[in-house]
């Protein structure tokens, strides 16, 4: 139980990877720090592989009915229809719980590249996009990339590759993880094709440190918690840490709906909901605002004060706009096992699902002039994850003909039991634009009664281009395979667990939320440091970049902390 | 309610054109001397489902996921009894719930119109076809759809949930299953309060 009455150092709002680094850093250093955290606090023994609670019944996830999202899509008349989210089915949540959506994730972490600091001077404007270049560059970046490897804990094989970012170290601190041997048969295919198919760098220890145990390798990672944490949640790899400082107080079930702010705009206190839905405050010197990118940008908008009557740092107008998320084109084949030997099958039939094996051989494409280039992506292969409940779901249909009876169950059988499905994920930029941003839905209530977030969904069709490149790509590593029913291209829906932006950093404060350091540029006490300060997002998942631009705040933080004590 | 039965007056019109159009394509002339159910042979009711509704489900579950010699049917996997605990669990789709027992007797009615006959007192094939043509309709196939939803979670979920006895579906799909497994509590209806007595 918390101290309302305490003036803490720090309250953090949040407690997944864009908050775990602030957490960790400024209890180490002896400041008392809060966190309010919207969900519960599962722990370790919590976390099971059940289906039901991760999948069909999605207990990490807020009920639908109680907290959602209005999801703006253009419509056939090129207008836009807004649809809650409780209609639709379409979860906008990812993890809500002490560690956020670490705690789900899958962990590919790959670094952001110099060039995706300065995509408007390197790529130049596309039109209709809202390009800059980052007020920072990758060498301020590069030491906290290399902090969240050795303390959160990153396990890989660094092997060189033209479009390999610098490192100040010469490899991962920990070793590979063990793979599947069909990790070889993508490497293989693709050095057919002339690519060059390395080790994918994944946010998972592959050696114990510490308390965690390394990955067991139970093949459920992906939208399940980890049970060794071998996964480096910002649960088990920082906030357990935090903990044993002593000042470190996490208070679940707390939703925050209002930082308030004196007459000099700063935040003197931030009101949040109890377990039992009463309005409770705290105190702190310094807040920190890391709810997830929609969420984030929702909280500012929603403190409104007479200093900030549209919003907390939203004087500008810019709160909520240039939303990003990854550009994505999946694809999948079958590997029959009928077409291949029995030793073949024999190599990869069983139940290990790491693959960890990515492509970054496009992460520039030449244009067909050979003189220019564009902005690709990376490409990381996988199998299918162990889960049975999604696999058995795609088989209930042939196309749209529902099956059911003996054909349903040949069906199953055989795609459990006959074949592999093999799978790609490119990332490229999700070009920032006017017609993606969170606003205010002042129809629509959660169950407190507050606005909830309204999220139009603007895509820009440069997406494609990168996407389908990359996907034709990955085809070609799968017909080499031997794959079966190979498909693939670039995904309009934008992933739900990919998000960023909102809050976007920058020098101007006429054109960004935030300054350099992640400080709201109207409010002194003020930080925001998950994904929403990303004002482009590169081509690579955002996790790790969330993590190592939290330390980094972490530092600046502590700074001005060092300056009030 | 599925999307497509939302208008709720275009899905009575859409039942009552299936129930029509099934009449006048001549299933009646399908009709064949029928023995009476007898009572052994229905199903003992409980405080959710009559007897003939529990005689029913059962039945249209072994034609959705029969006993072929092909791996475990859904009288196998408990696929009934896991539907029951579904249909008294407050955190599954209420809407969904509801449409699983309305189902029910719209095949009962559905038997009525075109056999003249309960549904209980049809012979194997008639049953057959019935469910064939139900499919056809969307709040048939949507019905349809649910319950195979029900029986592959029966197949395919922990044992804890009232299906997949002995991990007989894993068994079946040489699916390796994953650990931890889920405890009494663990299991997600008393996940949140085990995490919150344990906080």
């Amino acid at each position: 139980m918390i101290d309302t009455k305490l003036k803490y150092d720090v309250c953090v709002v949040g407690s997944g990877a864009g908050a775990g680094p602030i957490i960790y850093e400024l209890s180490k250093a002896g400041y008392k720090v809060l966190v309010l955290e919207k969900g519960p606090w599962f722990k370790t023994e919590h976390f099971t592989k059940d289906d039901m609670t991760a999948t069909r019944r999605s207990i990490y996830t807020p009920n639908l009915k109680e907290e959602f999202h209005v999801i703006e899509s253009k419509n056939e008349d090129g207008n836009w229809d807004g649809i809650p989210t409780h209609e639709s089915g379409k979860k906008f949540w990812n993890g809500n719980c002490v560690g956020g959506s670490s705690n789900f994730m899958s962990a590919y972490f790959h670094r952001l590249k110099p060039k995706d600091f300065r995509l408007l001077s390197e790529y130049g404007e596309i039109e209709k996009g809202n390009i800059v270049d980052w007020p920072i560059d990758y060498n301020e970046l590069e030491p906290y990339y290399t902090k969240v490897e050795t303390v959160v804990g990153v396990s890989g094989k660094v092997v060189p590759n033209k479009q390999l970012e610098p490192r100040s170290t010469p490899d991962y601190p920990y070793p590979e993880l063990i793979t599947n041997k069909i990790a070889d048969w993508f490497t293989e295919a693709g050095a057919k094709e002339g690519f060059n198919i390395t080790p994918a760098a994944r946010g998972i220890i592959s050696v114990p440190k510490d308390d965690r145990k390394a990955c067991y390798l139970s093949n459920y990672c992906g939208s399940f918690g980890c049970s060794s944490d071998g996964k480096s949640s910002a649960r088990a790899a920082l906030i357990n840490d935090a903990i044993k400082t002593g000042n470190c107080f996490i208070q679940p079930d707390s939703k925050v709906f209002h930082l308030e702010t004196n007459d000099k705009n700063e935040i003197t206190k931030v009101w949040y909901y109890n377990f039992a839905g009463v309005k409770e405050f705290v105190e702190a010197k310094i807040f920190v605002v890391a709810a997830q990118a929609i969420e984030t940008s929702r909280l500012l908008l929603m403190s409104k004060n007479p200093t900030s009557p549209n919003g907390v740092g939203n004087n500008s107008g810019n709160v909520g706009k240039n939303l990003l998320f990854s550009s994505i084109a999946t694809g999948s084949g079958f590997l029959e096992f009928k077409d291949f030997t029995p030793e073949k099958i024999a190599e990869n039939n069983n139940p290990m699902t790491f693959v960890d094996r990515t492509l970054i051989d496009f992460y520039e494409i030449e244009n067909s002039d050979e003189q220019t280039k564009i902005k690709g992506g990376i490409i990381d292969f996988l199998v299918e994850h162990s889960n049975p409940m999604p696999k058995a779901m795609r088989n209930k249909k042939d196309g749209e003909r529902l099956l059911y009876g003996s054909e349903l169950k040949t069906k199953l059988f055989d795609y459990f039991t006959a074949k592999k499905k093999i799978r790609f994920e490119a990332f490229c930029d999700w070009i920032p634009n006017d017609d993606c941003f969170v606003s205010l839905d002042e129809t629509h209530k959660d169950k407190w009664g507050d606005p909830v977030a309204k999220i139009r969904l603007g895509y820009h069709e440069q997406n494609k281009i990168p996407g389908n490149y990359l996907a034709d790509v990955a085809k070609k590593i799968f017909t080499k395979m031997n794959a079966q029913e190979i498909s693939g291209a670039t995904s309009k829906g934008p992933p739900v667990n990919l998000q960023a932006g909102g809050c976007r950093f920058g020098n101007d404060p006429k054109t960004s939320v935030l300054d350099k350091n992640c400080k709201v540029h109207e409010v002194d006490n003020l930080y925001v440091t998950d994904g929403s300060f990303m004002p482009t997002g590169g081509s690579v998942p955002f996790t790790f970049t969330i993590y190592a631009n939290s330390f980094r705040v972490a530092d600046k933080i502590l700074a001005r902390l060092k300056t009030m004590r | 309610m599925p999307p497509e039965l939302q208008d709720i007056e275009l899905w009575q019109t859409n039942r009552r054109t299936f129930l029509k159009a099934a009449i006048l394509t001549g299933a009646l002339s399908q009709l064949s001397f029928l023995q009476s159910c007898s009572d052994d042979e229905i199903e003992k009711g409980n405080d959710l489902l009559t007897g003939e509704q529990v005689t029913i489900i059962k039945s249209v579950l072994l034609i959705l996921f029969p006993n072929d010699g092909n791996g475990p049917s859904a009288d196998d996997l408990h696929s009934y009894e896991y539907i029951m605990w579904v249909l008294k669990d407050p955190g599954a789709n209420q809407e969904n719930n509801k449409y699983v027992i309305d189902g029910i007797d719209w095949t009962n009615e559905a038997s009525e119109k075109l056999y003249e006959e309960k549904y209980i007192n049809l012979d194997e094939k008639q049953k057959e076809k019935l469910i064939s043509k139900f499919l056809e309709v969307d709040y048939g196939h949507d019905w349809c759809s649910i319950l195979i939803t029900l029986i592959l979670e029966s197949l395919l979920l922990d044992a804890l949930y009232g299906g997949n006895p002995d991990g007989i579906g894993w068994k079946w799909l040489n699916h390796s299953q994953g650990f931890p497994q889920p405890t009494e509590e663990l299991r997600y209806d008393n996940l949140l309060q085990t995490v919150r007595l344990t906080s």
